[in-house]
């Protein structure tokens, strides 16, 4: 058994962000990821990460901007937190060594984001994930930090109502490890697996969410899945918002810029539920382009194109076969973020004493219902930042607990039977088959009886995933049997994002019910908390927002 | 249309040596590469194994070789491949050893990126401060100033911030082929991108020093595949030579690689003609003379021998004025 005082899973932004917090502190904190920390998916990310540095800019502009994009189901002590602390967290990034582009005054450049009132979204081309991602890294190798990389984390370990640590799958291998800590941070990201067309990396599993309401920590707002207007239509590869924000059009069949319709004052860019909604209901009435949206960038010129979106243009060459100066690129709407996550406050703390999420994973909430881009990568280092501070003054009077090590055996065990299992089910294609019923039914648009269709497939798929068999006996990298247990996750994880949207009898940001077309503030403003009873079945509770300065008005733009 | 994957397997647990396996797939417009292994592994062989992740060519996890090439499978498509050579072959990255299938081990990739530090040492002093506060109301934050040309080295789009650590340079790495523990063009571009960096305080030049020891930059023999197989269109090489370039100018000299270049240097800017002994002499000292012999014996057996005293060349005024023009007089 190992022991540490701090165990982080997951290397993304936020995880690395509190990585580099402890360890500036000296404290002993080991960072466990299922693939090597710049594999992680926070690199994807490419348009911009917001913080108000302009003088005719405010950060009250962005906290407003925030809470109305949530549509008010954010919580505004939360936001005003991030939104407050937005310009020193991008300058501490600049500090450890993160490029940002510059303006001509010589500070940092900002473009236009949807749902922004004003261009605030910090930028490195269209990469800013990957150079944000690059740039903590390096300082955690600076903070000389242990990473146990290509670890599974299958369990969190409590000791009377205290974190005591994780199970971990060491996939080089096939040993199963207790790692003892008396304060361990979920930093694993988010679910976009779910969904068939979605923008994640294919690690992207809610691992860290389905292990956490195992433990008994609620996942909170489940139902609201972010649906980012422009992926690429064959394979749902991410085409920042940025493209908007340099200002691409969005045209349907016609070649009309539809937004006008949808959102006559912010057009291209209205946040994201809106413009995702915009784009399916043209394809649904007959104006899509073969089941898709064109974005043209063409009226930018090369140069500009080349200069501020040169990864878009390679992807869309590379995985659509369109040249964007030339062509417009076929985008749709794709599964991208998870509002939701495991309930935190807003120093990453969670139901069980020593146990912190931040990051995607995490649902403070300060995304509410829907998410503005932008704020994402915010999120991460203002939050993940803040955990590691946390971590560090718990750290102070945390006391000793026990490791229960027959938690190691039960999940040791758990995966021996399932590798034994010879069943004739496939989890690859049984993936498949829920993300494809995911999509169609729990997507942009919503409505009882097909969520309840979704459900009866989730309860079927559960009854043959008992079945599933492992082709792969071996221990040296096992990817066949650590994707079963994926799989298993996703499916979980699915279960209670369907439960939820069934629940909420509203349309409120990115959950929208055709059935329930209008916000309800009187019955549905509030969060909702999954958990598991002790046979496994999802229950749900409410919690109150917290309301500090913005009273829900209408959201229109 | 069908086409054939052939697949490299191994297996440390149960099998003596590595094997090949075909499995036969179906193809679709745009497929990758990636695509086709993902459907052999949930449809066909739950056992093959291969990293990846993202599958959008940002993360660096699927690179292998495909058809003898190192790619980002993520990124290749089948059809062209199919095309060129009838099949898709898949084989582990090189230079690196081999953990399972297409899965090799990175420990020493990865070690030799910790080895070159990297991460700004120091900081320029107007951004010292520790000035981090969330703001009040009507508060405004003021940010230090960096001017674009500043970081035109580092904001291009093929520039080295770019690199996503896939490896793929240094599977094809003709350095590390001969020397496996040569730094590599993908750390070596790395510490380059932190000595170009403006906010970079390494005073006494400990990056440059650390990176001209033995294994170090010196060893790279310019074969320029880093360049040439980069999936991100970044030169590792080129910014190789700027390191040799820079350690010059900060007369980091003690390495037998920076003393060659600087003997060379003198020894054409004196004759206009390459002194092989003397320049042999420099960078080697009188061991690396020795350390020649057999094979200068070699070269005079083949009637190869340096003039032991070098003429003049006619046209050394030209070369006087190139070097002043160059400013490598005084170097």
């Amino acid at each position: 058994m190992l022991k540490h005082d701090v165990v982080i899973v997951g290397a993304g932004l936020a995880g690395l962000r509190a990585a580099v917090e402890l360890r500036k502190q000296g404290i002993d904190a080991i960072i466990v990821s299922k693939v090597y920390p710049t594999r992680s998916h926070s690199g994807a990310a490419q348009g911009g990460v917001n913080a108000a540095f302009d003088e005719n800019d405010s950060w009250e502009s962005h906290f407003f901007d925030t809470v109305k994009g949530s549509d008010y189901l954010g919580d505004q002590d939360a936001i005003e937190i991030l939104t407050s602390e937005a310009p020193a967290n991008i300058l501490d990034l600049q500090k450890m060594g993160v490029v940002f582009n510059r303006n001509d005054k010589g500070g940092i450049a900002q473009r236009p984001f949807g749902g922004q009132s004003f261009p605030r979204s910090c930028y490195y081309a269209d990469a800013v994930g990957h150079m944000m991602l690059h740039g903590l890294f390096d300082n955690v190798l600076k903070y000389k930090t242990k990473i146990l990389y290509e670890y599974f984390v299958t369990s969190l370990v409590t000791d009377n109502g205290k974190v005591s640590g994780v199970v971990a799958y060491d996939i080089k291998n096939g040993k199963f490890e207790g790692i003892a800590a008396k304060a361990v941070l979920f930093a694993t990201g988010g679910y976009g697996q779910v969904y068939s067309s979605n923008t994640n990396a294919l690690i992207n599993t809610g691992d860290g969410m389905a292990v956490s309401i195992k433990a008994g920590v609620p996942l909170m707002d489940m139902e609201f899945v972010q649906f980012h207007p422009t992926t690429l239509k064959s394979t749902g590869i991410l085409v920042t918002e940025g493209a908007r924000g340099e200002g691409a059009y969005l045209l349907n069949s016609l070649g009309v810029r539809f937004m006008s319709k949808y959102a006559p004052k912010a057009m291209e860019l209205a946040p994201r539920d809106v413009v995702a909604r915009a784009e399916q209901t043209e394809i649904n009435e007959g104006r899509g382009v073969d089941g898709a949206i064109l974005l043209d960038v063409r009226h930018l010129g090369k140069e500009r194109i080349m200069e501020r979106l040169p990864q878009i243009m390679q992807l869309s060459i590379d995985f659509e076969g369109v040249n964007p100066i030339y062509e417009p690129i076929p985008i749709r709407p794709g599964a991208h973020y998870s509002m939701g996550g495991i309930k935190t406050d807003y120093n990453g703390r969670t139901a069980i004493e020593g146990y912190y999420s931040a990051g995607e994973s995490a649902c403070v909430s300060v995304h509410g219902a829907n998410r503005l881009g932008g704020n994402s990568l915010l999120d991460t280092v203002v939050f993940g930042r803040r955990a590691g501070i946390d971590i560090a003054e718990y750290l102070k009077t945390a006391d000793e607990r026990k490791f229960d090590e027959s938690i190691v055996k039960r999940d040791e065990e758990a995966f021996e039977k399932l590798k034994k299992s010879s069943g004739k089910e496939r989890h690859g294609l049984l993936k498949s088959e829920l993300q494809e019923e995911m999509r169609a039914d729990v997507g942009v648009f919503r409505e009882e009886n097909a969520m309840k269709k979704a459900l009866e497939k989730i309860i079927e798929l559960k009854e043959r995933a008992k079945n599933i068999g492992i082709d792969d006996k071996s221990k040296t990298f096992n990817t066949d049997i650590v994707e079963a247990f994926e799989f298993n996750n996703i499916l979980l994880i699915a279960e209670v994002i369907t439960r939820g949207a069934i629940l909420r009898k509203e349309s409120r940001g990115a959950h929208y019910r055709t059935d329930f077309p209008e916000r309800d503030d009187e019955k549905w403003l509030k969060h909702t908390l999954a958990t598991l009873d002790g046979k496994e079945n999802i229950k749900f509770d409410f919690s109150e927002v917290a309301i500090t300065k913005f009273k829900p008005q209408p959201r229109t733009y | 249309m069908e086409f054939k994957i052939r697949a490299y397997r191994f297996n440390p647990e149960i099998d003596e040596k590595p094997y090949y396996k075909e499995y036969t797939v179906e193809d679709y417009p745009g497929m990758t590469v990636l695509n086709a292994l993902i459907k052999v592994k949930s449809e066909i062989d739950g056992t093959l194994s291969f990293r990846r992740s993202c599958r959008s060519a940002i993360c660096g996890s699927c690179a292998m070789k495909i058809n003898g090439i190192s790619k980002l499978a993520c990124k290749t498509q089948v059809g062209p491949e199919i095309e060129k050579f009838g099949i898709i072959n898949v084989e582990p990255l090189a230079n690196m050893p081999v953990i399972r299938d297409l899965i090799v081990d990175q420990e020493s990739f990865f070690d030799k990126i910790k080895e070159i530090k990297p991460y700004l040492l120091g900081q320029r002093e107007d951004d010292a401060r520790d000035n981090f506060h969330a703001l009040k109301e009507g508060e405004k934050i003021s940010q230090p100033v960096y001017y674009k040309y500043e970081f035109q080295n580092l904001t291009g789009n093929n520039d080295t911030p770019n690199c996503i650590l896939c490896e793929c340079c240094y599977s094809e790495c003709g350095g590390v082929v001969g020397n496996p523990k040569y730094l590599g063009p993908a750390a070596l571009a790395k510490l380059y991108r932190y000595c170009e960096d403006p906010r970079d305080n390494d005073k006494n030049g400990s990056r440059l020093v650390n990176g001209s020891k033995p294994d170090g930059m010196w060893d790279c023999v310019h074969c320029q595949s880093c360049e040439e197989f980069c999936p991100k269109g970044i030169s590792p090489v080129k910014s190789i030579v700027k390191l040799h370039e820079r350690t010059i100018k900060n007369s980091i000299t003690f390495s037998a690689g920076a003393k060659h270049v600087v003997s060379i240097a003198k020894s054409i800017g004196e004759t206009g003609r390459l002194d092989e002994i003397k320049v042999a002499f420099d960078s080697g000292g009188i061991s690396g003379l020795i350390n020649d012999l057999p094979m200068a014996f070699g070269a005079g057996l083949k009637g190869k021998i340096p003039p032991l005293r070098l003429k003049l060349i006619k046209d050394m005024d030209d070369i006087r004025l190139a070097y002043k023009e160059l400013d490598l007089e005084e170097k």
